[in-house]
């Protein structure tokens, strides 16, 4: 009996070793999960909240602009796992639309449970599915972001009004990918310590500046209107792009 | 790959035109060409080639449905009887009488084509009827009213479900039915085949005019395909404003630069350059004989001991064309599988 019992003792602690061990965060498995990423929009130096439809002054031209439409993609994201490798997220293509319900919010599913460090994104559309034929989801022709004429993404698209413009209004569709004038742009953010687990979403916030774009180009009175890849799209999505920055993570 | 691809080659001499295959899978069709033609560029990859996929593409090629006002079909600019180039019309009427500024370019042999358009501004097949079915001065139309027109159609939609097995109509299924059509206008039947297969003969006028265009034609207008997809100015750009690849790549070395158009059914897609602006065969040998002008971006190889311009003797004209009206494919362009 006196063995029976050190046994159970034995395997009593065992037990609870093991499972101990199972609520310790560097050997539980966490279970697959959604991560989003939301993009907060500010205009200007003095970050206002942007929204459609509403007149802001641009504070290096001191034009006032009211954009109806700012759309744009963002592709190929990866996380970084704790352990250093990446994850690809598959398919990962998604147009940022502040005129849809929704539209700032990108919802990356079935993102493989664990801890998470860094993450990674395109701002643009890849070379390579510039060059691939039909496609569907976010990369659908019928989205209106790609040209018939020249093909390629429009990667950026915004339109709008503004009394500096001879013609009362403005459009820039922006984009290409090829030579020098390639506007897909790859970024990496450091996110201290991203989780996911399950059920429990995980959000990425992170903050676009429309003001950017005209961070060094031509003021609306110069230019108001484009509608193709080269030298001005690279320079204005450059900015644009470069003020993207990451805020905070909800874990 | 090696063995199917002798396989295929092999195929090729026995059944010159396409066809639908019974022997694997019923449904599916096969590309056919000569084996003296290049690998196409396109092989539908993703998008696979069944007969209810082209027999689709050929249905909504010949709908108005694509278009704004239901007026105007892929077919209206592109007649098969004119190798699926417009009907003898320099400039293309579009949607409410509204003109178009380029000719309507032959869809022939489109799964070899490197670029689309003339300025060669489209990089793929597949969405190179998206380009046509938008401009405000052709079609007009929206794709996602497309989508909805077609969707609202019992036939077409039960035709989607059966072609692609999705519940939905996407765009991609729309350019995927219309590629499988498009990519399968294939012309390799003209006497000029007939000869190169040894099935036919040159008379005495087609076999100087022949080798003419051996030594006065070929740099820009290799066999078998009788283009090499390149981009240069015939000195024709100069009369018009539209300044062609330069708008795509916005190099200064491309202004008024078109792509070589292929010569085959020449004959039928008259009249002739980016602009139509040339009517028929003889005053295109005119041009390049005597008429061009001289500008900065003009094709260097133009230019014969200095001067621009590739001389030819009227007799020499007369031959040339005797041996262009070879390349013209009745085969083709009377096929009953391409015909509304």
């Amino acid at each position: 009996m006196k063995f029976n019992l050190l046994a159970i003792i034995t395997l009593f602690i065992s037990v609870l070793s093991f499972t101990s061990c199972t609520e310790d965060d560097e050997h539980k498995t966490l279970a697959a999960g959604e991560v989003s990423i939301e993009f907060d929009h500010v205009f200007g130096s003095n970050q206002l909240p942007f929204t459609l439809n509403t007149e802001f002054t641009h504070p290096r031209l001191s034009e006032k602009m009211t954009f109806s439409m700012f759309r744009y993609y963002v592709s190929n994201v990866r996380l970084k796992k704790r352990d250093g490798t990446w994850y690809s997220v598959p398919e990962s293509y998604y147009i940022v639309d502040l005129g849809v319900n929704d539209g700032t919010h990108l919802h990356l599913e079935n993102i493989p449970g664990g801890e998470y460090t860094d993450i990674e994104m395109m701002f643009g559309v890849d070379s390579l599915r510039n060059v691939s034929g039909a496609q569907t989801g976010a990369l659908d022709p019928a989205k209106g972001m790609f040209w018939s004429w020249n093909s390629g993404y429009i990667m950026l698209k915004t339109e709008g009004t503004s009394p500096s413009s001879s013609d009362g209004s403005f459009a820039f569709h922006l984009g290409g990918f090829k030579g020098a004038n390639a506007v897909p742009t790859v970024k990496s953010y450091s996110l201290g310590k991203l989780v996911v687990d399950g059920d429990r979403e995980a959000e990425i916030h992170m903050v676009a500046n429309p003001a950017r774009l005209w961070h060094e180009a031509d003021g609306l009175a110069v230019r108001s209107k484009t509608h193709m890849p080269g030298a001005v799209a690279k320079q204005m999505t450059g900015t644009f792009y470069d003020g993207i920055v990451f805020d905070h993570i909800h874990n | 790959m090696k063995t199917y691809g002798i396989i295929k080659k092999t195929l090729l001499f026995f059944g010159l035109t396409v066809f639908f295959s019974c022997q694997e899978d019923r449904d599916t069709l096969q590309m056919r060409y000569p084996g003296y033609f290049p690998e196409p560029v396109y092989t539908f990859g993703n998008n696979k080639l069944t007969s209810e996929g082209f027999l689709l593409g050929k249905k909504l090629f010949y709908d108005p449905i694509l278009s704004k006002d239901s007026t105007i079909s892929c077919a209206s600019c592109h007649a098969q009887e004119h190798a699926f180039a417009d009907h003898g019309t320099a400039l293309s009427v579009g949607i409410g009488g509204k003109m178009g500024s380029r000719n309507s370019p032959a869809i022939v042999n489109a799964a070899w084509q490197t670029s689309f358009m003339w300025d060669g501004g489209i990089n793929h097949i597949e969405i190179m009827s998206f380009a046509p079915i938008t401009n405000e001065v052709e079609m007009a139309e929206d794709m996602n009213h497309i989508i909805q027109k077609l969707s609202r159609n019992e036939k077409y939609k039960s035709s989607f479900q059966a072609v692609f097995g999705k519940p939905i109509i996407e765009s991609q299924q729309v350019f995927y039915a219309l590629t499988q059509y498009m990519a399968m206008l294939i012309s390799d039947d003209s006497k000029y085949d007939r000869v190169k297969q040894g099935k036919s003969a040159y008379n005495e006028e087609e076999s100087v005019g022949y080798s003419l265009f051996i030594q006065k034609c070929v740099t820009c207008h290799p066999e078998p395909l009788f283009t090499d997809y390149s981009f240069r100015n015939t000195g024709i750009g100069s009369k018009s404003n539209d300044t062609g690849r330069y708008k795509i790549t916005l190099d200064d070395r491309d202004v008024h630069k078109f792509k070589v158009p292929s010569l085959r059914n020449v004959a039928l897609t008259y009249p002739y350059m980016h602009d139509g602006s040339i009517r028929n065969l003889r005053s295109v040998l005119d041009h390049y004989s005597e008429g061009i002008r001289e500008s900065d971006q003009l094709d260097p190889s133009l230019y014969k001991n200095g001067k621009p311009g590739i001389f030819l003797t009227e007799d020499e004209k007369d031959k040339l064309i005797s041996f262009l009206n070879t390349l013209t494919d009745f085969t083709f362009t009377t096929n009953p599988l391409f015909a509304k």
